[in-house]
């Protein structure tokens, strides 16, 4: 009998085994939306979570403001130096503002790829087994967010995308995730700009843009955008600055290592950007063929 | 009311985890070092030792399944760990007595096997491509310590608490 009993037990083993691997497999394919008991479940604990994270929230503030106090006095002086050249830099961006305006005029073209709506949202939670980088916010389907929308911190550098969209939150991936997919256009900004993919996260807390052509010549320094060229994304957000280039394996590309510009901890309130171009779907290509646009 | 004190408790330690890594400094014990709470699974541990075995599978089920929807994303790993390890927990307590630190030291060895199961699984499907020994150096030990300052502090009220409730299943 009690063979048997452990013949039984031997059995719910390999039974359930099974089922975490179909359940693990279900869960890694390219999922556009999650189903339906998911969404339940995350909405509920979103909702119980973003009540117990506002006084948190309130309480972490708190201790964050007698830090500052105590930092006051040497904060001030510096900034005290930077005013000055902020006002010279402010005229120089009012006149460049209205070239760019004039220019655009003239060329009968309105929209861009950098034009976009912030959408203010609060952190309610982290994972916190920490393997994949991911936050978990207030906002969701009901306040229009979509799946893959750029996300950025209160600095407006860009901090991630968002994964999965539920009806009242949704859940980011952060640039620090360590994921094939998660891969994103930039520019890197220089007399010539050069293109290359956000593909990754080193143990010294550096993203590395990859494929950059061998040829393009890259400095410490050098400011790294979004070049609004996935489609998503918009045009010119931060990403970070280049502390470090390497040729790659083969010598064909580059590799930049980029020091993030946003402080992918403590995060407490993000952005979500909505793009206001359009974004071309898959069935505008297909319509657009008909027409012969 | 002791029937609904359990869900509050286990409830309140599973948002405890996300706020813990929310507000704490991301290298609590160094720079690039990586620790993760485990404060829910010591719990359904203490919870299988001094309360009673069958709750703490049951438990270890549904707030396995509750992290594995809502933080990682990934079905299936935490919901079979977790009930998986509370059921090797109690199998363990009938070889040892079970007090404090038996119970301490089981529920520790079950975060760092949990711990290594996980990762053996990100290995595999590809979230992560640390090799071993880095992993023992970034994640395993900060991880292992985090988790016994928190068994430590909440050792003795997690049993008083269990062995009340076992006591109230008794009495039924």
């Amino acid at each position: 009998m009690p063979q048997f009993i452990l013949n039984k037990r031997l059995i719910v083993l390999l039974v359930s085994i099974i089922i975490l691997v179909a359940l693990i497999g279900f869960s890694l394919r390219e999922r556009s939306e999650l189903t339906w008991p998911e969404k339940f479940v995350k909405d509920t604990t979103g909702w119980v979570e973003s009540l117990v994270s506002k006084p948190a929230h309130f309480f972490s503030g708190f201790f964050q403001n007698l830090e500052d106090l105590q930092n006051t006095y040497h904060e001030n002086k510096e900034l005290k130096t930077r005013v000055e050249k902020i006002a010279e830099l402010e005229k120089q961006v009012q006149i460049l503002e209205k070239d760019n305006k004039e220019l655009r005029v003239i060329l009968d073209k309105k929209k861009t790829l950098r034009d976009f709506k912030p959408l203010q949202a609060t952190v309610i939670g982290r994972n916190p087994d920490r393997w994949q980088e991911m936050i978990i916010i207030d906002k969701g389907k009901t306040s229009g967010l979509k799946q893959n929308m750029a996300v950025i911190g209160s600095n407006g550098s860009l901090l991630g995308k968002i994964k999965h969209v539920n009806q009242f939150s949704s859940t980011i991936q952060l640039l620090s995730a360590a994921d094939p997919k998660n891969q994103i256009s930039t520019i890197i900004l220089g007399d010539t700009s050069s293109y290359g993919l956000v593909d990754g996260y080193d143990k010294e807390k550096r993203l590395m843009v990859k494929r950059i052509p061998a040829d393009a010549k890259i400095k410490k320094g050098q400011l790294v955008v979004t070049s609004g060229l996935g489609g998503v994304f918009p045009k010119g957000l931060l990403i970070g600055k280049v502390v470090e280039v390497k040729p790659d394996q083969y010598g064909l590309n580059q590799t930049a290592y980029v020091k993030p510009g946003a402080n992918f901890y403590d995060i407490e309130n993000v952005m979500v950007v909505k793009k206001t171009m359009r974004v071309p779907e898959a069935s505008d290509y297909m319509e657009s063929k008909g027409e012969g646009q | 009311m002791s029937r609904l004190l359990l869900p509050i408790l286990f409830g309140a330690l599973f948002i405890v985890e996300s706020l813990f890594v929310q507000y704490t400094p991301a290298d609590l014990f160094g720079d690039g070092k990586v620790s993760s709470p485990h404060f829910l699974l010591a719990g359904i541990i203490f919870l299988s030792v001094f309360g009673s075995k069958k709750h703490g599978i049951i438990y270890g089920f549904v707030f396995g399944a509750l992290f594995d929807i809502v933080y990682t994303e990934i079905l299936g790993v935490y919901l079979f760990l977790f009930p998986l390890t509370a059921y090797f927990a109690s199998k363990t307590m009938r070889v040892i007595h079970a007090n404090l630190f038996t119970a301490s030291g089981v529920s520790l060895i079950a975060i760092a096997l949990v711990e290594i199961a996980v990762y053996w699984i990100n290995l595999l499907i590809n979230v992560t491509d640390l090799s071993f020994v880095n992993y023992l150096e970034i994640r395993f030990y900060p991880t292992i310590l985090l988790n016994l300052a928190f068994v430590i502090l909440a050792a003795f009220p997690l049993k008083w608490q269990f062995e009340k409730f076992a006591e109230e299943l008794g009495n039924d």
